[in-house]
This record gives structure tokens, sequence and C-alpha cells, in this order.
């Protein structure tokens, strides 16, 4: 689960154009930082600021394959973000399923009798 | 989900097998899974109009007072909780008769937008449009 200071990295991650649009990158596949910072015109020590970002914020990994090192996106701080935004969407659903499934089983058993 | 500039309404269906009185009286019956009131560690529960709730789980107390209360089509309560930062929410539930079913609605509204979140609208809006392609978001049965 994420902590108040790791989410609020992740909201800090994703609130700047250039880091979203390399979310979207990275979520097409891993990717080399020049491939990374190939679409955007600015200079690659801003990429790399951008990219210790979105690592700092778990959002990246970096793997080393051979010579190259590959980015690639993880989405579980994202997956966290979004189950912290919709608290009260995700209580009122498991609320909810276990009511509509309590009347199904009621049901279930007065056919049986 | 609605998302005005200061509050959060999220709204939710479900069809339950059984007539529109059995499944007002089952939100109201602590001992049925499912509702608010259920595996509460207290319960104070007064439902009538102007009526008080005290529900206490898992260190988190919620209060709400009853405001509208007509058995068998319409309920509705206000929701206090440290997650509503202390505000009124409103919860507003309505139970329309579908053949031998119920058509239950409840909409949670006047949830406060959260000031972080407010903060980074932006990246929010980019995130909820790209999650649900990346992450396989399933909207289940909220409408």
């Amino acid at each position: 689960m994420l902590v108040m200071d790791q989410l609020t990295d992740v909201l800090i991650a994703i609130s700047h154009p250039t880091r979203r649009a390399i979310i979207g990158h990275l979520s097409q596949g891993p990717a080399r930082f020049l491939d990374v910072a190939k679409p955007f015109d600015t200079a690659l020590n801003a990429v790399t600021k951008h990219l210790k970002l979105l690592e700092r914020a778990g959002l990246i990994e970096r793997r080393k394959q051979g010579r190259e090192v590959y980015i690639s996106l993880r989405g579980e701080p994202l997956r966290e973000v979004a189950g912290w935004l919709h608290e009260y969407e995700r209580f009122w659903n498991e609320r909810l399923d276990q009511f509509e499934q309590y009347f199904r089983d009621k049901k279930k058993k007065e056919k049986k009798q | 989900m609605k998302n005005s500039a200061k509050t959060l309404e999220f709204k939710f269906e479900r069809t339950i097998p059984a007539s529109p009185g059995e499944v007002f009286d089952g939100w109201l019956n602590p001992k049925i899974p499912g509702n608010p009131w259920n595996m509460a560690e207290k319960l104070l529960l007064n439902p009538k109009v102007d009526g008080f709730f005290y529900w206490h789980i898992k260190g988190i107390s919620h209060y709400g007072r009853f405001t509208e209360m007509e058995r068998a089509a319409r309920m509705q309560h206000t929701w206090v909780s440290p997650n509503t930062l202390g505000q009124e929410s409103m919860v507003t539930l309505t139970f329309k008769k579908q053949g031998e079913d119920t058509l239950l609605t409840l909409v949670h509204s006047d949830l406060p937008d959260h000031e972080l979140a407010r903060s980074h609208e932006k990246g929010w809006a980019y995130f909820l449009d790209l999650f649900p392609e990346q992450f396989g978001n399933n909207p289940r049965k909220k409408k």
C-alpha cells in the first residue's frame, strides 16, 4: 500500500506533460533511453531528470540487457493511486456485492426447500 | 463518477432478487452482510427521520443523520467520517420494483474532493484516461 509520501511522489510524477508522455511511450513496452528521449524537443539532461522523478515514484525501472539499459513501466503505483482515489467506490462496490449475494443465496435456499 | 469542482459523486446499481420491502428492511438489518451496519464493532442505529447512527469499524468512526425514510422506496442519510474530511456527505438509496426483483440504486454525493487531487487535476485527467487502457479498469456494475 502506498504511504502518503509515495502517493505524493506518484501524483507529482504524473502531473507533468513530458512525464505523462514518457509513461504513454513506456506503456507500449520497455525502451532504451535514447528511444524514450527521441520524441522530445528537450535536452537529454532534462529527460534524465524526468526519468529520475518517475523512478523515485516507482513508476519505472531500469534493467541492463547486454550493453543496453532498458526502461520499463511499473503499473502497481498507478493501481494503488486509483484505489486511493476511489476509496468509497471500492467500499460501496464490496458492500453491495455482499448484500446482493446474501439475497441470491437466500433465494437458492428457498427454492431447494 | 461525477466530479464537480468541489465534490465527488458515486452512483451504484444492483438488481436484488427480492421485493423492495425485503431489500429496504435488509439494508437496515445489521445482521445482513453488505449493508454499512454489518460487522460494526460498535453500532448505534436509529433509522427514522432525524434519527442518528454511529458506526465504528477498524478504528474509524462514522456518523450520520437520517433525512428521508420511505419504506420500500427511498432512504437518505448524511455520512461523516475521517474520509469525508469531517464534512457531511449524503447517501441516497432508492428501491424500484423490477418484476420479481428490486433495482437498488445508491448514490454517495457531496464527497469532498481532496486538495491533493485538485492540485494535480491535469495529472488525474490524463491518468484516468490512460489507466483503463493499460490496466483493464473494470467498471463492474457502476453506472
